[in-house]
Order: C-alpha cells, then structure tokens, then sequence
C-alpha cells in the first residue's frame, strides 16, 4: 500500500516537473548577474536550546524560592521573567503543555521524529515535581504566571463545585492524547487561550476565551490550572509522591486558618475532626464498593468512548477527507470542497485513502479505548479518594493541589515572627 | 490611604480606557476579517469588465484609485491594529498593577471568616457531585450514541455498505428498463419502435456509415456489416421518414411541392459535427465551389433571428440552429429546401433559469452549443443551463435547467444523444460531470462526476466493435463512459490548459487534440496510448480522422494531417488564417471554413492536397452539416444551403 | 496507587510506605518515557522547522488566510535561476492584460509586493518586497500556470513562530507545509 502511494506520488512529481520550464534560461549580453538573494533561517537549534537552559535556571530559582528563601516576591520575579520572556518574547512554542500531545505521538508512531528539547521539556517539570513539588506551576510556566500576575482577591469556589471539577483537566488530557497519538489535533496548542495573548494575534474566540479567564482569574486564583490544565494533572499526580513537599511553616501551627483563606488554589486543608461517628466497618464497606467501581469505571470508560471512536476519527485530515470525497459523490450538486479538488488534481487514489483511514480508524480503536480508560480510571480514583477519612491536626497543604505561589507564607503569622 | 485612592482612580479610568479600546479593535478586527480591503469584490469586477474594454480610460482611473485606497487601507488596518494591541497590552498592565496596589493592604485580613467547614461533608457532596456529573456524562454520551444509531446516513456504515446496494441498484435499473420497455412500445405507435432506446442502440451505429464511402473510411468493418446496411439502406429511407409527423407536413406545405423530384434526404446530421460527431457524412455529391453573392451553387441564404456560434444539425428536410440574446433563448428549424423559418421555440419559464444572463465571453456567447436530435425530439442548451426538448413540430415536451454553469467563458459543449439517452457534459468551474438524461421526459438516469475541471469540449459516441462509447475530453483527461450506465472504461490523463476542442474517432482509435497540451491517439479498446504528438494543435477547432490521417486545423492557421498510425506529419499547409470550425469529411474531401469564411477543400487521403479555395464573405465559425447533395452552412449572421445547380 | 495494606502498620506509616511505592513508580515511569523516547529523539536533531514544499503547493490561498500572524509568515519568494525574465509575466500581469504596464488595472499582485527591473531587451528582473508581500499565492499561481514557476511560496523562518502544530499545515489541502530540517529551512528552487 506503501508502494502504491509512493508510485502515485512519484508519478504526480513527473507531471509536476514536466509542466515548469517553458520559457529557456534568458541569455544575457548585458554582462547581468543574478541577485544573490539570502535568506535567514533564525538559529532555531540555539534559542531551543537557550529556553531549555533559561527554563532549568528558573525551574532551580524556583526550588530555591519555595524551598529555601520563602519568598513570594522572588516567586513573582520569576513569573514576571517568565511571562515576558516565554510569553511575550519567544511567543510560547513550544511549551511543556504542548509537550505532552508530541511525546505521545512519538510513543504512538515511532516513525515520528521527536526533537530532544521537546521532551526534556515535558520531562524537566515533572522531574522536579517528584522532587520539590509543582514548582514550574510557581512562576515559570507563563500560562500560569500570567495569571497570578493579574491575581488581586480571591473569592472562593464552594470545595464540592472544585473537586468535582478537578476531573476536567484529566478528560482533557485524555483527549489530547488520543487526538495527538492518532496524528489529528493537537487540542492542547489549538485551545489554548493565552497564547493569542502572548502573540497578540491570532484566533479571536480563543483571544476572547483567554481575556475571559484573565478577568475571571483577577478574582479567582488560576482558573486554568485549576479547571483546565492537563500538565497541572500530570504535575499534581507526580507532586503526589514529591520527596520534599511546599510547607507553610515550620510545625509550629497555632491554627489560625489565615493561610486558608489566602490560599487562591484552595490547597490547604483545614484539621478534620472526625465530627460525624459511623458504625463500625461501614466506611470499609464504602471503600471497597468504591474499590470494586474503579475497574467498572475505567472499562466501561473505555468501551464507551471506543463507541465513538468513528464520530471521533473524523477530527482527522485524511478522515475527514474521505468523508468529504464521499459526500462529493452521494450530493454531486455541490460546490466541491478545495480539499477535494485538490485531491482530484494531485491524482490521488480513492482507494489508497480509504486504506489509510482504515488504518487510522484502527489507531481510533485503539487509542479512544485507552482514552476512555484514562478518563473512567481518574474518574474511579477521585471516588476512592474522596470515600475515605483522614484526621489532621493542623492546616496542611494538599500537594497535589497547591501550585507553590508562596502566598500563604506572607499570612502565617509563625512566618512574620520568625 | 491617600495612595489607595488615587491607585483606585487609575484603575477605573484604565479600565473604561481599555475596555473602549479592546472594543474598538475587536470590531475593527472583525471588520477586516469579513471583508479585506485587497480582496474587494468591487475592485475585481471591475478588473474584469476592463478586460472587456480595455479602451474605456475612466474605468481604469477607477480602478487605479480603487487599488490605491483599498492598498492603503489594508495596511493602515495593519499598522492600527498592530499598535492598538500593544497599547491595550499597556493598558491591561497598569490596570493589573494599580489593582494589586489598590489591595494591597487588604490582604492581611480575611474578608470575612470563612466557616472552617467539615471536611468530610464536603468529600460527601464532592462524590456526588461526581456521581451526577458521571451520570449526566453518560447520558448524553448514550443520547448521542442513540441519535446516531436511528441516523440513517451514518458516514462509515455507509461506506461499508455502499458497494453492494450499488450492483444491486444498476441490476434493478436493468430489469425495470427492460420491464417497461416492451409496454411502452406497445402502447405507442410501432413506426417508433425503429428509435426505441436499446434496440436502436444497437441499429444505429450503422446509420451514419451505410454507403460505400463510409465503408471505405472505416473498412474495418465487416463486409456482412455493409451488405447489411446497404441492404437496410432502402428500409431506412422508408424508415428514415417514418415518423409520421415528417410524412404529413410535407404533404401539406405546397412549396415543398415546388421541389417535387428531390426525395427526402436520407443522410442525417443528428449532431454537431454530424452523427454521433464523428466529423464523418456519408454525403454525397457536395458542390467544391459556389458563390454566395451570385448564388451560385446556393440554394438559400437566410438571416438567423438571434445570434449563436452554434453549428446547424440536419435531420430529414428540417434544419435546426439556436440562437440567443439577453433577451430570449431560442431553438429555430428551418426547410432545408426552401430556406423558411417553420417554427421557433423559446426557452422561456423555465424553473431555475437564471434571471439575469450570465457573464460570457463575446467569443462564446450565449448559444455556443450546438443541439441534437434522434429524429423525434430535439434538444438545445444554452450559456444559461437552460435545456430545452421539442419535438419535430416545435411542441415543447420537457424544459429544464441543469444549474447556471460558473463558466468564465460561457457554456460551450454540444449536446450528444445515444438513442434516447441526451447527453451532457458539464464541466464547468463549480463542478464537473456528465449527465445522462431520457430524451422523453427530460429524468435522469444517470449521472458521474468528473474529476476534471473546466472544459468546452464536446462529447462523441464510438462505436468501439460491438460496444459503444461516450467519449468525454476535459482537462486533463480523456474518458470513456458506458452509456449504458455511465461507468467510466477507462481513463487516460493527457491533456491540459483550457480545452476547446472535441475528440473524434476512427477505426478504433480516438483522438484528442488541444492547444497547450498535445495530440494523442488512445486505442478505444482499453485507453493505451498509441502516439502522441505536439506539432500542430487546435484551440477551439476539432479534428476529424479516418483510417488513415488525423486532420487537425489550428487557430494559428497551421492545417496539418498526421499519420493515424504514428503521429507523424504527413502534411502541412500554412494557411496564415484562424480556424474555429471543425473540418468534416464528405464525399472523400475536407471541407474547412477559416473565420473569415474562406473555405478550403482537400483530399481526404494521406496526399491532403489543396483541391480548392475560395472566399464566401462571410464570417463562419460554426461547423457545416452534410446531407444528401446538400450542404448547410451557418456564417456568423446567416445560414445557407450550398447544391449542385443543374 | 490506591492498594488495600496487608501490613498491620498504623496509618502514618503506611502512608509512608505507599508515598515512597508512588515516587518509585512514578521516577520510574518518567525515566522510562525519557529512556524510551530519547535514544529517538536524540539522533533526529533536525525536523523542527514548518516549510512549504513547492511541489506540492496548490496555491489554495489560505496561507494568507489561516498563519497565526498578522500577516502571514507564507511569502513569495523567487528563483531568479528559473525564471524566464519575461516581458509579459505571468507572475506580475494578470492573465488578460492588454498593455504591458505598471497601471493598477494590469497589475496581479493585490499588495504591490513585486517589483520589476528592466535589464535588457527583452528581460526584466523581479523581486519580491516581502514586507508588503501577504503570501496570497496569485502570482504563483500565475507564474506555474504561464510561466516557469520561478516565484513560490515559502514560510519565512524570520517571521514563522515556530507553532508545535502549524494552523495552515492543519488546513493545507495539498498536504504541502511539512517539518523540516533546519539544516534545509528553505525548500528553494534555483538552489535544489
């Protein structure tokens, strides 16, 4: 099959080369020499480079702030720098958002060429949130700089409304991957809202989409790193099971709750006490019932959206254009597509295309399967998490939540005193 | 406190400032979205009609003060919008700071104390929360799942299934013609039952070729073949009259009996190019000189109501051309005998035809198609995508229009029947295809796509052996279509640029010639490539072919014949005069008109010698029909009949 | 992640346990993506830039339409090598133009972006100004169709922003703007 597109292809580029050269090379007496015409190609190799190193120096700047100086000052520093070089000057491309959606079409299709920096991109952040919590959320990520720039109040999301929420990032990721493993979209790039901001320019909805949430986020800390992101849920999974977590301070917590009400994630859990008194062995009956929906969850996740996995495929190109061909062909009135025309005049074979759709329908089946598993596995997790009790003492911080903005440490008053 | 203040002033007065702004860009944005400046329609139009007059010097002041402003409002656009961007970036920092300065102070305390919360009741509503959520999910996730399942038209079950149902749909197609056919035939007269669809199909081929010169053209007949058609020939002129329609009125209009000694011609032109364009008349005794302004060897010379390029088409003692004007479309027939106009039929109140004319080319007009009959109906088509069907009498049985074709040009294809199949090519700019429609009743039956693009070429029937062919030329290919059905044969991508000119065909082989691409010669069997050649090339004109040579006349003025065997030029005269009409063969010669109504006659053999040439004063573009003795001539204002005088 | 303990420990410890079973797994997981994709990902520096290829292009005009700039990085660019320094060329008159000037109505280049030089009888030199050039394609579409197909389309690497996904690549109806190399940043045709 192969074979026959290149054969196509090969013979469309004879046709092609045969239809140039009308006119023969102008011989002239004038003693005329051709304009020596240059043109520049930007030291791509260098500045990929330069953003790799620029981003481990801040990512190392923002250990230190969180970790050893406390500072919320130089977290802000670093969001400024962040904002004004990732954001506004090198106009955000490519990103460690982004990132996720080329390193799960290099594991899907190993004939793709996936550029070292890229993945020590998506690799770096998430190296250091196993050690030292989401410190790229911090200041260095401009997606989320920016906002906390524009952050002035915080008014606060009923708990339920945001953990019930905290799903979305994850279909979210879900969909990137299957959209990106399959060669469609990539819908983390194509949805994102602030880099028509950072551009200037650009798709307008997804302009007006970004102004909404920077209005939005002036008074509600981080809307998309709280609803949206999907590297937020890969960030927030691996400071799970950080070595070392953002503390407020040091264990000498008078609870006072400040930090609470500061906090503009909701990260920090107040102390529980165990109000409510349960009968014996219900709450691991409710545990176990949750243990048993999980896999219930993920396979039925799977299968539904597998379900779809036609309607889905036609997120892609080649897809797409078969339909198109196709709807051509039953309503011959209508006005012909260009992509249709376009494939007519490349010579393209019908038949060829509709082998390769069946081969990307089959990487739809495979990949919205484990899309849909992805999906109903969180979805499971968040249940089991949210069935189970947990006492604290005092206020702490949820790791997997807490973006390291450093703003609670100016409101502890241990932290003045000290 | 002061500071907060003022903070809290700036903040207001950047916020109303940047708000006012961010809406001004977002609608300028908008505005140069929907209608960019360079891509004005105003300014294209007038482009265009400065093409058509390029002498009109105030239209082009207006286009250059058109282009000026719409160049400079293009890029102001740009630069405002550039700059306006970066001063609400501006904007949108200072307001962000001053709101930051402005609360500032309020941070230490809480708003209000927040109720501490029970934390297990919220992990209880949190799970709830999800539960509705995956419930709401699910639903609407079935709800699609259900609506795409009572969808009928779901894309890729379709595609799986489509194959099948097809085969399916040509063989009930089959069984329901060959169920109607016999009722139908019953029901009606028998004299037609001779033009019956596919009983005729299989009668007819010999039709055009039944005289010896025929036979020797195209000898690869069989000579059963030519002793058939002779022997047929006697029944055919019993036949040819048949219709009883054509029996009467010649017995009822009295100057036809002015004309008593001339029988009824049996030689037909049904088509552009005469049947089936072949380009071929088994005509006879055509006059090699005549004079339009002595009359000599002229029969009649009579002015065309309404202006067209279309070529005259003869059947039986009637000849019919179209012409049209913005004002009416109309079919006209004409005696071949007298030279009277017996009838004019209107294509007029036709649903779907476009109110106002399309734009076409002077070179092209309204009328360029030439119209086809089978000796029952007539059909004509024209620039609007008006089709019109009557029959001998001028009685309109059915009217349609295909579409306005998009056609910078103006529709310029000539109308083909196969039996009682009238067909179409339309390639045109929107799109592409080949209809196939029932002479009767104006339904179709059958309907292709082509993945060609815009072309004014003809289609041509070949009689490939036993099996005939729709010959289709487009840009860039060649095809051939089972008429049956409209299945493509084959397919052969040799051509390119704007195609004119229609193919032709001749002892197995056709031929397709056109300005910027090449000469090709495609066995009919199975569409190889036999030669190709690029010497001499035809732009509006199509070439005609017989055993041995292929005859081409260019609109350069070259007229050349190539070797049917090889491609090669066997001969070539410089005549230095543009040809438009197609030349056609009779009585063993080339006849060809140069627009400026020279005529030319040459042997057609592979000598190709000059036999005559001469003036006739007038304009010609059209292609003349041959029938017995007779040739008819459309110039550019009027037509006329060239005869031996005795 | 989320395991029954078999151990009888007390809940702190068994947290422990399960936090420090987490970050095995998850510094595993990571080092088995980057140790999967690296030795990859390592030996294909190039491939990182969004170019047109000539060939394919169909001049469709959406580059103009769809590039997240502005205006578009898609310019016009000219091999002077192939061209045929015509007096009446394609790529600057419009298909039916009647006087071989530089009046608006003759002109084929919406933005003015091509200018021309006499050189000698019968050549003229062409040159793109690429700052008024909006990469619409009119001209290229005239020059391959008339003439040698000398002035093509190309992403103007100064201008493109480099975007992971190319939003015309996403459209292109010819599958014509593909990663490349930036060793072969430019797809030029006198230099092929």
């Amino acid at each position: 099959m192969k074979r026959l597109a290149s054969i196509s292809v090969l013979l469309m580029l004879k046709a092609r080369a045969f239809a140039v050269a009308r006119f023969p090379k102008p011989d002239f007496h004038s003693g005329y020499q051709y304009p020596d015409i240059v043109h520049t190609v930007p030291n791509e190799t260098f500045w990929s480079w330069m953003d790799l190193g620029i981003l481990t120096l801040m990512l190392l700047a923002a250990v230190w702030a969180v970790h050893r100086a406390k500072s919320r000052r130089i977290i802000l520093g670093i969001s400024l720098v962040s904002v004004l070089y990732f954001g506004f000057y090198r106009s955000g491309c490519v990103c460690s958002l982004g990132s996720i959606q080329n390193v799960a079409l290099a594991i899907a299709d190993p004939g793709y060429h996936l550029p070292l920096v890229v993945l020590l991109l998506f690799l770096l952040p998430l190296a250091f949130a196993l050690f030292a919590g989401r410190v790229f959320c911090a200041g260095v990520c401009p997606i989320g700089a920016l906002q906390e720039l524009v952050n002035v109040r915080n008014f606060r999301i009923s708990r339920p409304v945001t953990v019930a929420l905290g799903v979305i990032p994850w279909i979210y990721l879900a969909f990137a991957i299957l959209y990106a493993a399959t060669r469609s979209q990539f819908i983390i790039c194509r949805f994102d809202p602030f880099i028509g901001i950072f551009r200037m320019g650009g798709d307008i909805g997804m302009i007006v989409f970004g102004v909404l949430l920077l209005l939005l986020a002036v008074f509600v800390g981080r809307p998309f790193c709280q609803f949206l992101c999907p590297y937020g849920a890969l960030l927030g999974l691996f400071s799970r099971f950080s070595a070392r977590k953002v503390e407020i301070t040091s264990p000498e917590c008078i609870n006072c709750s400040l930090c609470h009400h500061a906090c503009p994630v909701d990260a920090i859990r107040p102390p529980s006490r165990s109000s409510r008194e349960e009968a014996a062995g219900k709450g691991i009956k409710r545990v176990l019932l949750y243990l048993c929906v999980l896999p219930l969850l993920t396979v039925g996740g799977a299968l539904l959206l597998d379900s779809q996995h036609d309607s889905l495929s036609l997120a892609n190109k080649q897809v797409r254009l078969l339909h198109l061909l196709q709807t051509q062909e039953e309503t011959a009135t209508l006005q012909m597509a260009p992509e249709v025309e376009a494939f007519h005049e490349m010579g393209g074979d019908v038949q060829v295309l509709e082998e390769q759709v069946g081969h990307i329908r089959q990487q739809f089946h495979l990949w919205s399967l484990l899309a849909g598993g992805l999906i109903g596995f969180s979805v499971g997790c968040r249940l089991l998490r949210l069935s189970v009790k947990r006492t604290r003492k005092t206020y702490e911080i949820d790791p997997v939540a807490c973006v390291a903005c450093g703003k609670c440490w100016s409101y502890c008053p241990q932290n003045k005193s000290r | 406190m002061k500071d907060r203040k003022i903070y809290r002033d700036l903040a207001l007065v950047t916020a109303v400032f940047a708000l006012a702004l961010a809406i001004m860009l977002g609608v300028s944005w908008l505005q140069s979205r929907r209608s960019t400046p360079l891509q004005s329609q105003v300014l294209e139009t007038l482009k265009e009609l400065h093409e058509s007059h390029p002498e009109n010097e105030e239209l082009a002041s207006q286009i250059r003060q058109l282009d000026l402003l719409s160049r400079k409002a293009y890029f102001t656009e740009k630069s405002q919008l550039k700059s306006g961007v970066w001063i609400l970036c501006g904007m949108a920092a200072i307001l962000a700071f001053c709101l930051r300065m402005y609360y500032k102070d309020s941070r230490t305390l809480p708003g209000k104390e927040l109720p501490a919360g029970d934390e297990w009741q919220d992990k209880t509503l949190s799970r709830r929360y999800l539960q509705w959520g995956l419930a709401t999910g699910l639903g609407v996730l079935l709800l699609i799942i259900l609506s795409n399942a009572l969808q009928p038209a779901r894309f890729f079950r379709q595609h799986e299934a489509e194959p099948l149902p097809d085969v399916d749909n040509y063989a009930v197609l089959d069984e329901e013609t060959q169920a109607t056919e016999p009722t139908q035939t019953i029901t009606e007269e028998p004299e037609q039952q001779a033009v019956r669809p596919m009983q005729s199909v299989e009668a007819e081929p010999q039709q055009p070729v039944p005289s010896a010169q025929a036979a020797e053209t195209t000898p690869q007949q069989p000579a059963q073949n030519a002793q058939a058609s002779e022997a047929s020939r006697p029944q055919q002129a019993v036949q040819g009259r048949p219709a009883s329609e054509e029996a009467r009125p010649s017995k009822e209009l009295p100057q036809v009996a002015t004309e008593p000694s001339v029988p009824l011609p049996v030689v037909k032109s049904r088509a552009f190019r005469g049947n089936y364009s072949s380009g071929r008349s088994s005509a006879k005794g055509i006059p090699t000189s005549w004079d339009l302004s002595s009359s000599r060897n002229v029969l009649w010379q009579t002015a065309i109501p309404r202006h067209g390029y279309n070529s005259p088409i003869v059947s039986g003692r009637k000849v019919f051309v179209t012409g049209a004007d913005e004002r009416a479309r109309e079919l006209y027939c004409f005696d071949l005998f007298s030279g009277e106009l017996l009838w004019t039929a209107t294509a007029d109140n036709i649903p779907g035809s476009p109110g106002q004319m399309p734009e076409v080319n002077e070179d092209t007009g309204l009328a360029a198609s030439t119209a086809v009959t089978n000796d029952k109906q007539v059909c004509a088509i024209f620039a609007t995508g008006d089709l019109l069907c009557t029959d001998m009498e001028g009685r309109r049985l059915w009217a349609r229009n295909l579409g306005t074709p998009d056609n910078h040009y103006g529709f310029a294809s000539s109308l083909q029947m196969y039996g009682n199949l009238l067909i179409i090519q339309y390639d045109n700019n929107d799109k592409a295809e080949l209809l196939a429609l029932n002479v009767e009743n104006g339904a179709e039956v059958w309907r292709r796509n082509r993945k060609d693009k815009i072309a004014w070429s003809s289609p041509v029937i070949a009689q490939v052996g036993d099996k005939p062919l729709i010959i289709v030329m487009g840009n860039p290919a060649i095809t051939a279509y089972q008429p049956r059905d409209g299945q493509e044969v084959w397919r052969v991508d040799c051509m390119s640029g704007e195609v004119g000119a229609s193919p032709c065909y001749a002892n197995g082989i056709v031929y397709g010639a056109s300005e910027y691409a090449k000469a090709v010669a495609i066995n009919a069997e199975d569409g190889s490539v036999l030669w190709e050649a690029d010497d001499c090339l035809p732009e509006c004109s199509s070439p005609v072919a017989t055993k041995e040579c292929l005859y081409v006349a260019t609109s350069y003025g070259a007229v050349c014949a190539y070797s049917a065997e090889n491609g090669k030029v066997l001969r070539q005269h410089e005549l230095e005069t543009p040809f438009y009409s197609s030349p056609v063969i009779a009585d063993g010669k080339v006849y060809l008109f140069s627009n400026s109504g020279k005529c030319y006659i040459f042997s057609a053999d592979i000598r190709f010698e000059l036999l005559n040439s001469f003036d006739t004063g007038e304009q010609t573009f059209a292609t003349p029909a041959f029938t017995d003795s007779m040739m008819v001539v459309r110039t550019d204002k009027s037509l006329y009949v060239v005869r031996k005088k005795e | 992640m989320k395991k029954q303990a078999k151990q009888p420990k007390g809940p702190t410890s068994r947290r422990d346990f399960f936090k420090t079973c987490g970050t095995i797994i998850a510094g595993s997981g990571l080092l088995a993506v980057g140790g999967y994709l690296a030795p990859r990902s390592s030996a294909t520096e190039g491939d990182s830039m969004w170019q047109i290829d000539p060939e394919l292009c169909l001049q469709c005009g959406r580059c103009q339409t769809e590039c997240v700039m502005p205006v578009s990085a898609v310019k016009c660019f000219h091999a002077n090598q192939v061209c045929g320094y015509c007096d009446l060329c394609g790529g600057y008159y419009r298909a039916n133009v009647k006087e071989l000037n530089t009046a608006a109505e003759n002109m084929l280049c919406p933005t003015g972006a091509i200018t021309r030089k006499y050189v000698e009888d019968p050549y003229f030199e062409y040159t793109i100004d690429e700052d008024l050039c909006n990469g619409c394609g009119k001209c290229v579409k005239g020059c391959s169709s008339f003439g040698n197909g000398s002035l093509f389309l190309q992403i103007q690497q100064e201008i493109c922003l480099n975007c992971n996904e190319c939003q015309i690549a996403k459209v292109c109806v010819s599958g014509a703007i593909q990663r490349v190399p930036v060793s072969k940043a430019y797809r030029l045709k006198d230099k092929a």
